[in-house]
């Protein structure tokens, strides 16, 4: 077995490849779900890549990414699997001719019934049913990566009904009988925090928290995702977006922000930062007018600071 | 599991961190897979599985490096002799009898004879006198070490990971992890010393003392200065398995008696440790209230969605949509007495309910002795002690007079209490005789939701003297005793509950 520091640095590079740049600990996470076979619950401001990881670990790994989206109301109807009632339906009509045939011979209701017996396994075999994306992943046969993305929008009961899935990697259907996965899916469930998750959900799963990341890390993610960014502005970019989280905003800008950021200044073929730049492009990076009208007046003391940290 | 990771468990726990069975049990997973060598990979992946919230994983960094420390043993300094002195008298202040063999030994007069020493912990000393003895033969020739636990040839070496690996085994041996209490660390210390050979360093140390040469008054010179470090090292870790395992264990305490106890008998120095805990059973009152609750009215069809939900079944209608409500966030509007007597609680009530607002977003804050005021924007404006203090100071002070105080409430505020206010009279009735103007309470009951009174003082003190529960209790949906802390998170988290 190689050194659980060595498959980690591993995991760390192939992410890199898929232009997902992170840390050790997020990589820990990874390695640790794939070798304990248990989900990880990323928890995180918004726009720091909680979904991303998924999305990078599924072409990592090069296995299926199968996403579930929450919302309120979200059942297992939704979730996990449902009858193709119109299907259903439509293949009683069309057989109705062929019952006489069936009943042909049959003496009474009694035998008539055992007939039918025979025949209405049929209509509730895999045939009919219509799998979601929890059911997906189960009948998935070399593993897939599921994503049940901001969980905290569901409901409880929602919440409560994962529990099986995530702990045995099975799912009970009443018609069917209980679902086990064919290879257990690595899961991921994402939650913005806008309401405390259960203990039995936290339990069962590996929580990874990811932070902001420092001004390295993310000048390093700059990197990857928008190449054609040039040094310099790189630099001058990152150092400005740091110093924005340290002030007092409705929204700090995430991650995501800040690579659109940098698009945004390429596109503009922009070589450095000054302030005229930042006031006019400033809209994406805050979402809140207030936040806009709040900083502009130290808009000139920021684009300086950054451009001396970055020289 | 090994015995090392379940007693980081233990200290985990020890500081608020819930760690339940299964999470211990993948820690031991953890621990298998990555094992223990590289310790940054061990911090990251157990952080992941035993510490799930914010707080969690802070205490958890702090615990980890507590816990997985590792001092460098310090060679000895001269200027040590200070600090010896002082940990000695602390010794010996610490009244467990162990001081003054120390003190003995320290003399170097070598009188210490076997077995005359350790009266108190033969047992935990196991196996140490038999070292000891061979250590007296072995050190005679002046070199050789005995296998195990030589303490002298160990201390001369100066081979640190070694020492740290027989301090932390030793540690184990004699259950530093159950050290309870601040007097017991030179019981654990000398225990500790005791496990790893210590008889036999003394041992050595006043045969060279006795040799006569200078050489081996050099060497026992020397080995008594290793001896005082080590001892001092040995103290820091009987310290730090005292601050691991015990840290939070008087505060916990304390917690759970000022929760309890009647909220104007608590000291003044115990305020700040109020607050934590009201923030405390505000976030777990959040916690459990902060989804929306939803309502379904049976009885009444909701057409539109039934249609909708029934197009897959060849719009044959059987599964059947009820309308909805959604449960509203009740207003809430205190009242809140701040004459001397019922000052405190009107402050842990407000703190209470500020604490709230992502709840109960809301809340109309009202304070009065003789004269009523609205407090609301003194609240949003300033942190919450200062708001209270300011509060208190303008609206304190006064004679109570719950006429004139509902009178104002009326003439303010009686217009925007509807039918999802809840309204909390916080106060002990008492009106010094004068009209409590029972009939301005009636109107408030009229349009509110509810009213509830709570009184800090017992049943049994209401309507004596100038108590005017008897005329103002029939006007409200409840009026409950509200003393301590406990009781308040019952009375708040009643509130939150509440449907439509």
């Amino acid at each position: 077995m190689t050194a659980p520091r060595v498959e980690i640095t591993d995991i760390q590079d192939g992410f890199a490849k898929e232009g997902y740049i992170c840390n050790a600990h997020i990589a820990t996470a990874i390695f640790l779900a794939r070798n304990l076979d248990k989900p990880i619950l990323v928890e995180g401001p918004p726009g720091v890549g909680k979904t991303e990881l998924a999305k990078a670990t599924s072409e990592y790994l090069n296995l299926e990414l199968i996403r579930l989206q929450c919302y309120e109301g979200l059942d297992e109807a939704k979730a996990l699997y449902e009858w193709k009632y119109g299907k259903q339906l439509l293949y009683t009509q069309v057989l109705k001719e062929k019952l006489g045939d069936l009943m042909e011979g049959a003496q009474g209701l009694a035998a008539s019934m055992d007939r039918l017996h025979e025949f209405d396994d049929t209509f509730f075999s895999e045939e009919f049913l219509e799998p979601r994306a929890l059911l997906k992943s189960l009948w998935s046969e070399d593993g897939s990566v599921l994503l049940i993305d901001e969980i905290d929008k569901s409901d409880d009961e929602f919440e409560a009904f994962l529990l099986e899935l995530l702990s045995e990697y099975q799912i009970t259907v009443p018609e069917l009988g209980t679902i086990k996965a064919k290879s257990s899916p690595i899961v991921f469930l994402t939650s913005n925090n806008t309401r405390e998750i259960g203990d039995a959900l936290k339990r069962r799963c590996i929580h990874l928290y990811i932070p902001f990341p420092d001004a390295d890390l993310e000048t390093r993610i700059i990197t990857a995702r928008v190449p054609e960014v040039e040094e310099g502005l790189r630099k001058q970019l990152v150092s400005f977006v740091q110093n924005l989280r340290d002030l007092e905003l409705k929204k700090v800008p995430a991650v995501s922000e800040t690579i659109d950021w940098a698009r945004t200044l390429v596109l503009l073929h922009a070589k450095e930062l000054d302030s005229e730049m930042v006031r006019n492009t400033l809209n994406v990076l805050l979402k809140f007018q207030d936040d806009i009208d709040n900083i502009d007046s130290d808009i000139n003391a920021l684009t300086t600071k950054a451009r001396s940290a970055a020289e | 599991m090994s015995q090392v990771l379940s007693n980081f468990v233990r200290a985990l726990r020890a500081q608020d961190v819930r760690v339940s069975i299964s999470e211990s049990v993948d820690a031991g997973r953890v621990a298998e897979l990555v094992g223990f060598e590289d310790r940054q990979v061990l911090k990251d992946a157990l952080s992941q599985v035993l510490a799930k919230t914010d707080d969690e994983k802070f205490a958890f960094n702090e615990c980890f490096d507590q816990f997985f420390a590792f001092d460098q043993f310090k060679p000895p300094k001269p200027a040590s002799n200070e600090n010896d002195a002082e940990a000695e008298s602390e010794q010996s202040a610490d009244g467990e009898g162990q001081a003054g063999e120390e003190g003995e030994d320290q003399d170097g007069d070598g009188g210490e004879s076997e077995g005359s020493g350790q009266p108190s912990d033969s047992g935990s000393a196991l196996g140490s006198g038999g070292s000891g003895s061979d250590d007296r033969e072995s050190a005679a020739e002046g070199s050789e070490a005995s296998p195990d636990r030589d303490l002298t040839a160990l201390l001369e070496s100066g081979d640190d990971v070694e020492l740290q690996g027989q301090l932390a085994a030793a540690g184990r041996e004699v259950g530093a992890d159950r050290i309870r209490l601040f007097t017991q660390r030179g019981l654990f210390t000398r225990r500790i010393m005791e496990a790893m050979g210590l008889d036999g360093l003394n041992e050595t140390i006043s045969q060279e003392q006795r040799s006569g040469t200078s050489a081996g008054e050099a060497r026992a010179d020397n080995l008594r200065e290793l001896r005082e470090a080590f001892r001092l090292e040995v103290r820091d870790y009987v310290e730090r398995q005292l601050e691991l395992y015990t840290a939070n264990a008087g505060r916990q305490l304390r917690e759970e008696v000022l929760s309890k106890i009647n909220i104007s008998n608590v000291d003044r120095r115990d305020f700040k440790l109020m607050q934590a805990l009201v923030r405390k059973m505000a976030k777990r009152l959040l916690a459990l209230n902060s989804r929306r609750k939803k309502k379904s009215r049976r009885g009444q069809l909701d057409v539109r969605r039934t249609i909708r939900q029934n197009i897959e079944y060849d719009g044959l209608m059987f599964d059947i949509a009820w309308k909805q409500t959604k449960v509203d966030r009740p207003k809430v509007v205190a009242i809140c007495d701040v004459s001397g007597s019922v000052a405190q609680y009107a402050t842990f009530l407000l703190m209470f309910l500020y604490s709230l607002t992502e709840v109960l977003p809301k809340v109309r804050a009202f304070a009065f002795s003789n004269q009523l005021g609205e407090v609301t924007d003194l609240f949003a404006e300033k942190k919450i002690e200062e708001a209270i203090a300011e509060a208190l100071s303008v609206h304190g002070g006064g004679s109570t007079d719950y006429g004139q105080a509902f009178e104002d409430f009326e003439a303010i505020a009686l217009d925007d209490i509807d039918h999802r206010t809840t309204v909390l009279i916080l106060g002990d009735a008492r009106s010094n005789f004068g009209d409590p103007r029972a009939d301005i309470l009636d109107k408030i009951h009229d349009r509110a939701r509810r009213v509830l009174w709570l009184n800090p003082e017992g049943k049994t003190l209401w309507n004596t003297g100038d108590s005017e529960m008897k005329r103002l209790s029939p006007h409200c949906d409840r009026a409950v005793v509200c003393s301590s802390l406990n009781d308040l998170e019952r009375i708040v988290s009643d509130i939150l509950r509440t449907a439509v």
